[in-house]
């Protein structure tokens, strides 16, 4: 295996199993590579297993078949080192946004002074300064994904897994947000796995997009997004690649159901 | 309209005032209609005084008993009853309802019996808890906490099993042990729907007080109406009436507002 990738997805099958009715084939025989500070869009239509994938690099699920491993251990249970985003904030919602925040960098065993002064730093880095004592009931949610998106980066993980962040927001928030997502990467590069199914945004985000398939999920192509995001007409054309191949998948994935 | 429309803050908050004074005046005009109905069909004899005493009379007696200190004394009693049972019930409860939202062989064990005895007239176990407790305060208080334990359970299970895994993901992810989870994650993401469950037990734990009393005896806001319906004392009975009624609200209000404080996070609290 070539040295410079950090996350390494081998021949990875997923069996999903539903409370009621019969095992599906979630992801077959997926194979890829993540290099050390990539930011890597995984794309493909609602129930292709791309979601199933990213909980599988970050250790939720238990792997069944195939093997993952980052920094060249397997993966066998979470950790601070694999940061995640959910769709949903998933914040703590009897915790205030430095509460929340600030979980983090208890259990690392920071002193007070400190975990007090990075939390600050990070809530004012995403834009929260003044609301550090809201609730998150009492956010937009924007206000709640940027509260989300410090709490992850409290711990300073090296790999950020984002499972489409920005999916619940509307869609001026979302272009806010994804412009001071790249802000906040080419400031401090991390590596990035972004699970969308917005071609848009896997083509502005990411410098490499994996289109994944109906299920069950596989790799279906991995197009270089490497490019000057300036250039509207670079974007166009990678867009309407892209958008070919996906459209199949998604015309196959609602046939499917 | 003009308030608002003028943008200022003053003439604003005084229409609020206004509309909140207006729907106290009403939630009182409900009770204060109950009661002129009541004094006035006594007064105008359309029933007789046994059945239904004149309200004035019912007042006098309650001035009495609380300048006497026996309503104090009794409602002591009653309370001391229901919470003591009550708390029993949140701690075996609690815990339980927990344990069986996990899965595993306190699922198996426990739910059926909860099934069971949700919807189970519970009251009618107080003959054996006599037999077994004995006819003092044991056996109510065990009849509180075995008519209230099974709404905590079941709130408790349904709570925690409702928790956003998600929220356990983030956690795990950001370094937590199980142990914090469960802790810091589980039981506070629950505690709305324990609370919940807490709530509709309390009254359930009232009720069951006073209920084993008039049943059982032994003084107490129950024990005391016994005592006057054995006396013929139709007064003191609806005196007893208006006290256990007093004390119910007393404690579901108490209720409300350590909820308030508990959850001042939760969505809810935003809706004063």
């Amino acid at each position: 295996m070539s040295s410079g990738a950090e996350i390494v997805i081998e021949r990875v099958r997923h069996l999903y199993k539903p409370p009621r009715g019969a095992p599906v084939l979630a992801l077959d025989d997926v194979s890829i590579e993540v290099g050390k500070r990539e930011f890597l869009a995984l794309l493909g239509p609602s129930g292709c297993g791309k979601s199933t994938l990213l909980y599988l690099v970050g250790g939720f699920l238990p792997i069944e078949g195939g093997a993952i491993r980052v920094d060249g251990r397997p993966v066998t249970e979470p950790g601070p080192d694999r940061g995640i985003v959910f769709q949903n904030f998933s914040l703590f919602p009897w915790k205030s946004v430095k509460g929340n925040i600030l979980y983090g960098l208890e259990r690392i065993g920071l002193a007070r002074a400190e975990r007090e002064s990075r939390a600050q730093a990070l809530i004012d880095v995403v834009g929260l300064s003044g609301f550090e004592n809201s609730y998150p009931s009492q956010l937009s949610g924007g206000m709640k994904q940027r509260a989300a998106i410090a709490r992850t980066l409290a711990v300073d993980p090296e790999i950020l897994l984002m499972d489409e962040p920005f999916g619940a927001l509307d869609a001026q928030t979302r272009i806010i947000m994804q412009t001071e997502l790249l802000d906040l990467w080419r400031r401090s590069p991390k590596t990035v796995i972004f699970v969308t199914h917005d071609v848009q945004e896997a083509v502005l985000l990411a410098e490499r997009v994996a289109v994944m398939s109906a299920r069950p999920g596989r790799i279906k192509a991995l197009i270089d997004t490497k490019f000057d995001k300036n250039d509207e007409h670079l974007v166009k054309a990678k867009h309407d690649e892209i958008w070919t191949l996906v459209r199949d998948e998604a015309i196959a994935a609602q046939r499917g159901r | 309209m003009t308030a608002l429309s003028s943008g200022a803050a003053v003439p604003l908050a005084r229409a609020l005032t206004l509309r909140r004074a207006r729907d106290i005046a009403l939630q009182w005009a409900a009770a204060v209609l109950l009661l002129a109905a009541w004094e006035g069909a006594s007064r105008a004899h359309l029933v007789h005084p046994f059945l239904l005493p004149p309200l004035d009379e019912v007042v006098a007696r309650l001035v009495e008993e609380v300048t006497s200190g026996l309503f104090f004394v009794n409602a002591g009693l009653t309370l001391y009853r229901a919470v003591t049972g009550f708390a029993i019930a949140a701690l075996i409860g609690v815990p339980v309802g927990i344990f069986i939202a996990r899965g595993g062989i306190a699922k198996w064990f426990f739910d059926p019996l909860v099934s069971i005895g949700l919807p189970m007239p519970k009251i009618s176990f107080l003959p054996v808890f006599m037999l077994w407790f004995g006819l003092f305060d044991l056996s109510k208080i065990v009849m509180v906490a075995f008519a209230s334990i099974f709404t905590i359970v079941a709130a408790a299970e349904a709570g925690t099993a409702g928790v956003d895994k998600f929220l356990a993901w983030s956690a795990r992810s950001l370094g937590a042990r199980p142990a914090e989870i469960f802790f810091q994650i589980m039981l506070p993401a629950a505690l709305p729907h324990i609370l919940t469950g807490l709530q509709v037990a309390l009254p359930i734990a009232l009720i069951t007080a006073v209920a084993s009393e008039i049943l059982m005896g032994g003084t107490g806001l129950g024990g005391a109406m016994l005592q006057s319906g054995r006396y013929a004392d139709s007064v003191g009975v609806f005196a007893g009436i208006i006290e256990t009624a007093a004390v119910g609200m007393l404690a579901v209000t108490a209720m409300t507002r350590a909820r308030r404080r508990l959850l001042a996070w939760h969505a809810e609290s935003d809706r004063a």
